[in-house]
């Protein structure tokens, strides 16, 4: 059963000059940990806005092609509707926060939905656990740093108990640390069985953890496979995707011809590799 | 301006935070009232030393002492030139009468302000069947007031590193000086309120006609007490007021 499926998706902003993403093609599965990186303006935000709705029906302007989410034609469906299927989560974490405290924060979904109190009241406390927001609890969104403020929107965007978790570029206004514990927390919620796409640039961060890496490029997008396969391409330095320090040794070395068993993505990957290489 | 903290909340564990914003709303009418039935001295010290246990019970009283303190120059001010300048015939005594009544209504007011979370505020207003719209876009307000003048800030540096210099000149060019704060704050703002409607739209904001709340406010035993004291108190001075000559004692005045 795929998740979400973009059938020649194209959309171009009403005050824009060009098309914001063109005859997208693509196809999400339950369970996949999809990082989608590119150069700004390349459309991975509109991407992203595709999947709730918030394209086309929150930012106006001309669409071809379809994209079904659980099965819906987005262009039928409403935002709220579309929340409790596609979770989104921002780049700016300060503009998530609406309430002036956690636990009105994460219930702010819930209740705009119409979901019962006390079932509002579980999924509060559940998340507060799991995302370990106890410290928190009360603390107006203003005295919390900027990672505490992502987590506490993931927080309120997993209230609605959406199926896949999109996350665009929440990490690029956060402190390495901060971003670090971000990332994880998204894996781990990826290991519980959430379906994840992530937009982020830092590569050498997620790369060994993502299912699937799709680059795109001027509304298009230009490669799509395991992270491993996509990095390897020089499409990657083409269009300027930063990709992680091991691969780039790794293609250094080939360049220099010294072919390593695989290609890394970590450190570790890559040390294990060259001890493999010194000893045959 | 540090007297303005006590219309500030605090987060306490005591007996009047726990109570209903509402019934502490009509406790501050009651209590405001009755100092603005009266203008001799002995009942509006009355009026006001009932306050004062409240004030305590709210463990607020070195907050509350503090303002007192910050506002005392405001008070001794007001004495004055209402001494000099009033034409009654006791300047003084009536001036000394006014500044307790100042006073009787700050606290009056101050305990309702000092309890109450501007959550519960909203939520108040809500249950009483305010539209759910007015009373987001209130506590909206308070959760991006700090968000805003830190962005103000952070302009106003910017413009000062280009060589914009604010507090220089007479005052019509200090005035023209604030353009170039406040035009790009305007924009930010603005480029904000978008992007927070983005994340709201898409966490189903109005999209029910009907949305539930998590916790909703209700009345407990102490909410019917004070709520009864506070209408009981309302009658009395109103009746006082109208009907009753005030014994002699209590029509007494300094000389002055």
């Amino acid at each position: 059963m795929t998740l979400v499926e973009f059938v020649d998706f194209s959309f171009k902003y009403l005050e824009a000059d060009s098309l914001a993403l063109k005859h997208i093609n693509l196809k999400i599965d339950p369970g996949e940990y999809i990082v989608v990186t590119g150069p700004s303006g390349c459309g991975k935000t509109t991407l992203c806005r595709a999947i709730n709705g918030l394209v086309p029906h929150f930012h106006r302007g001309y669409v071809g092609g379809h994209v079904y989410v659980d099965s819906k034609d987005t262009r039928n469906s409403e935002v709220a509707e579309l929340a409790t299927i596609a979770g989104l989560v921002f780049q700016d974490p300060s503009n998530q926060l609406v309430t002036l405290n956690v636990e009105k924060e994460i219930a702010f979904g819930p209740e705009n939905l119409a979901v019962e109190p006390k079932e509002i009241r579980f999924r509060v406390e559940d998340l507060i656990c799991r995302l370990k927001l106890e410290p928190l609890r009360d603390k107006h969104p203003h005295e919390m740093s900027g990672g505490e403020q992502q987590r506490v929107a993931m927080a309120a965007t997993l209230a609605l108990r959406p199926k896949i978790l999109v996350a665009d570029e929440p990490t690029s206004n956060l402190d390495p640390q901060s971003a670090q514990l971000i990332l994880d927390l998204i894996a781990d919620l990826n290991r519980q069985g959430m379906t994840v796409l992530l937009v982020e640039h830092r590569l050498d961060l997620v790369s060994n953890e993502a299912s699937r890496l799709i680059l795109m490029d001027k509304g298009s997008i230009v490669a799509d496979g395991a992270p491993r396969d996509v990095l390897v391409q020089d499409l990657c330095q083409e269009i300027g995707v930063g990709i992680p320090k091991a691969t780039q040794v790794y293609k250094q070395l080939k360049r220099r011809g010294v072919t390593l068993g695989r290609v890394p993505l970590t450190g570790k990957e890559l040390a294990a590799l060259v001890k493999e290489a010194r000893q045959a | 301006m540090s007297f303005l903290e006590i219309f500030q909340y605090t987060r306490k564990d005591s007996i009047i935070h726990r109570l209903d914003p509402r019934s502490k709303m009509l406790f501050s009418v009651a209590a405001a009232a009755a100092s603005l039935m009266f203008l001799n001295i002995i009942p509006l010290l009355i009026a006001f030393l009932c306050l004062i246990p409240i004030i305590a019970a709210a463990k607020s009283m070195k907050r509350w002492l503090r303002s007192m303190k910050g506002l005392s120059v405001l008070l001794v001010f007001i004495m004055v030139f209402n001494t000099l300048l009033s034409p009654v015939p006791n300047p003084f005594s009536h001036s000394v009468a006014l500044t307790i009544r100042l006073v009787a209504l700050m606290t009056s007011f101050s305990i309702f302000f000092l309890t109450v979370h501007p959550d519960q505020l909203s939520q108040a207003l809500i249950q009483m069947h305010i539209k759910f719209e007015f009373a987001f876009a209130m506590s909206m307000a308070m959760r991006y007031v700090p968000t805003l003048a830190q962005e103000a800030y952070s302009i106003m540096d910017a413009q000062k590193a280009r060589g914009v210099e604010l507090d220089k000149g007479n005052p019509i060019r200090r005035i023209r000086n604030i353009i170039p704060i406040i035009v790009p704050l305007i924009i930010v703002s603005i480029r904000r309120a978008l992007s927070i409607a983005e994340s709201m739209e898409s966490r189903g904001f109005g999209a029910c006609e009907k949305r539930t709340y998590m916790d909703r406010l209700s009345f407990h035993k102490g909410d019917w007490v004070v709520m009864s004291v506070s209408i009981v108190v309302l009658v009395l001075v109103v009746y006082v007021r109208l009907f009753v000559a005030l014994p002699e004692w209590m029509l007494w005045s300094l000389p002055l």
